[in-house]
């Protein structure tokens, strides 16, 4: 059947490439909206936290989070895994537990057979299965290219909200997941990536945080955040800016996929990367010392990447061999929290 | 006159791919792309300068032309951070040696396990042409702390060899902390070495 063979990331112009808008420019669409505002609002889009969050009473909120993009892998029930793993991803980043999910579907019927449709949304179940979540519902339109993901709601408690902004000094900062997604589905669209390491790629993104997320709860937590399309040094700028304090990242200690290192210096880097880079660069310092690879690699937008969580520095090495005991054989500490320069990070 | 090639709206990595072939198809020294936009920019002149180009850039309007050439002299220099390694040994060859597994051979692990670290002590005997001796997979496991061999580098390092382990493979294997011997490096330092090598010898 033919269906078997079809390569879904020949199908769009962009897979993890161009697919996310470019960040500034979503910043000046956004920029002086008038937002309703409500009190029981806890986390909202000026935060620009990973979900919103909503107080229903003294114990509970609701976390909610919505995902979609055009494939980044060949396989249709991968990608519906992925794209599940990467919408439940903001909730765990939370610290919530998620419940139900709504499908978000845009189809090529016309030159696509149904089938692949049943694929993606039978891997996104699987993931949701997994989750402990319940699909209730979702919406499919016709379009020439095919995008999916899912509105993902969870439960939260009001008072144990895991913000990205609240990097204390001193903290260490610990990524549950290898950097370098972007870089080598752009290899896998390009047909470069050999089966062994699609294979291992498709398996990380496809797995879901929540293990990460529930190895945290016991732990002094100060923030967390989770890594997708702004890249990991996108998303700590998040942290930074408009705190009182600085990081210092340690490259050599980051785990990553070492074939996106060779791919980057070829030159098979995501259009993302670069606007992440053009966003978020003025805030970073490299030293001398590291690679353009590994720069493009932190600038690499991830799909359904690690969590980054901002640890007191006691309890970091513990957690690293929490996070490790339970699975999560990447998990390491890549940098600290520094006093001073403040809102700037320093890749040494 | 050089190459041109096309690749107004082509996004990543389209681009590149069109470029590979280009070069696949016929040895060019000189080529000139035409992109429009600065990802398809940038992704073109790192993957000329991969390739040993010298790599210029104008911007046309909207457009950009990314120029490479194999000998000639440079507009304006986007990627100076990598220059090309340029091999100057007038006494005797340089060899790199590259360790990819912590066995020799397929068959036994146990037999294959006794044949490298045999090997690594073998080595020595390749003299001063032996240039580099680079560890990756789990051949790092050699210049880490519990292995046998680490003496055996430490000697050869003594030597004035370079000894060096893959950064990555050391965190795969959560042994970064225990490298007894030799520099952390990285895939682009593997590459670059590979082309500074007079042969390279992988094992």
């Amino acid at each position: 059947m033919s269906d078997k063979t079809i390569r879904l990331t020949q199908t769009v112009k962009g897979a993890g490439c161009a697919a996310k808008l470019a960040p500034g420019d979503l910043d000046r669409a956004l920029c002086g909206l008038d937002l309703p505002v409500d009190e029981n609002l806890l986390v909202g889009l000026d935060r620009a936290d990973d979900a919103g969050v909503y107080r229903i009473s003294d114990e509970l909120a609701l976390v909610q989070t919505l995902d979609f993009f055009p494939p980044m892998v060949d396989d249709p029930f991968s990608f519906g895994q992925i794209a599940a793993a990467n919408a439940l991803s903001d909730i765990y980043a939370m610290g919530g537990t998620p419940k139900t999910a709504m499908n978000i579907v845009a189809f090529p019927g016309k030159t696509m057979d149904i089938s692949v449709l049943r694929a993606i949304i039978e891997g996104g179940l699987n993931k949701l299965r997994e989750a402990g979540v319940v699909l209730v519902g979702g919406h499919t339109i016709d379009d020439s290219e095919l995008k999916y993901g899912l509105s993902v709601t969870g439960y939260i408690h009001p008072e144990r909200i895991l913000i990205k902004k609240n990097l204390q000094v001193g903290d260490r900062l610990i990524l549950t997941k290898p950097l370098g997604t972007g870089i080598v589905t752009t290899a896998i669209k390009a047909g470069i990536a050999d089966q062994e390491v699609t294979g291992r790629v498709t398996q990380a993104m496809a797995t879901l945080n929540r293990v990460a997320a529930e190895t945290l709860e016991a732990f002094e937590v100060h923030a967390c955040t989770d890594i997708t399309g702004f890249g990991f040094l996108g998303h700590l700028a998040e942290m930074v800016v408009d705190s009182e304090c600085g990081v210092r990242i340690w490259p050599d200690r980051l785990p990553l996929y070492p074939e996106a290192l060779e791919w980057a210096a070829m030159g098979f880097i995501p259009a993302g990367a670069y606007n992440n880079r053009n966003f978020r660069g003025k805030f970073v310092d490299f030293s001398a010392t590291v690679s353009q690879p590994v720069q493009d690699l932190l600038f690499d937008p991830q799909t359904s990447g690690g969590l980054l969580i901002a640890v007191a520095d006691a309890e970091a090495d513990r957690l690293v061999a929490a996070l490790q005991a339970n699975g999560i054989g990447s998990a390491a500490i890549v940098g600290e929290v520094v006093a001073q320069p403040i809102e700037r990070i320093i890749v040494e | 006159m050089a190459y041109e090639l096309d690749c107004r709206g082509m996004n990543c990595p389209a681009p590149v791919l069109r470029v590979r072939d280009a070069l696949a198809k016929e040895a060019l020294d000189n080529v000139m792309v035409l992109v429009d936009n600065d990802a398809a920019r940038q992704n073109v002149s790192r993957f000329l300068e991969h390739q040993g180009f010298r790599v210029n850039c104008v911007a046309d309007g909207d457009n950009f032309r990314v120029g490479g050439t194999r000998d000639g002299t440079a507009v304006c220099d986007v990627m100076t951070e990598f220059p090309a390694v340029k091999v100057t040994r007038p006494d005797g060859r340089k060899i790199m040696v590259l360790v990819t597994s912590s066995t020799m051979g397929r068959g036994d692990d146990g037999l294959g396990e006794m044949l490298m670290f045999n090997f690594l002590k073998t080595l020595k005997e390749m003299g001063p042409d032996l240039w580099r001796v680079t560890f990756v997979n789990s051949g790092v496991s050699f210049t880490a702390e519990g292995s046998e061999a680490v003496p055996i580098l430490r000697e050869l390092a003594d030597s004035g060899v370079k000894i060096m382990a893959c950064g990555a493979c050391l965190v795969y294997f959560h042994i970064l902390d225990k490298l007894q011997v030799g520099e952390v490096t990285n895939m682009l330092e593997i590459v670059t070495g590979m082309k500074g090598a007079d042969s390279v010898v992988t094992i």
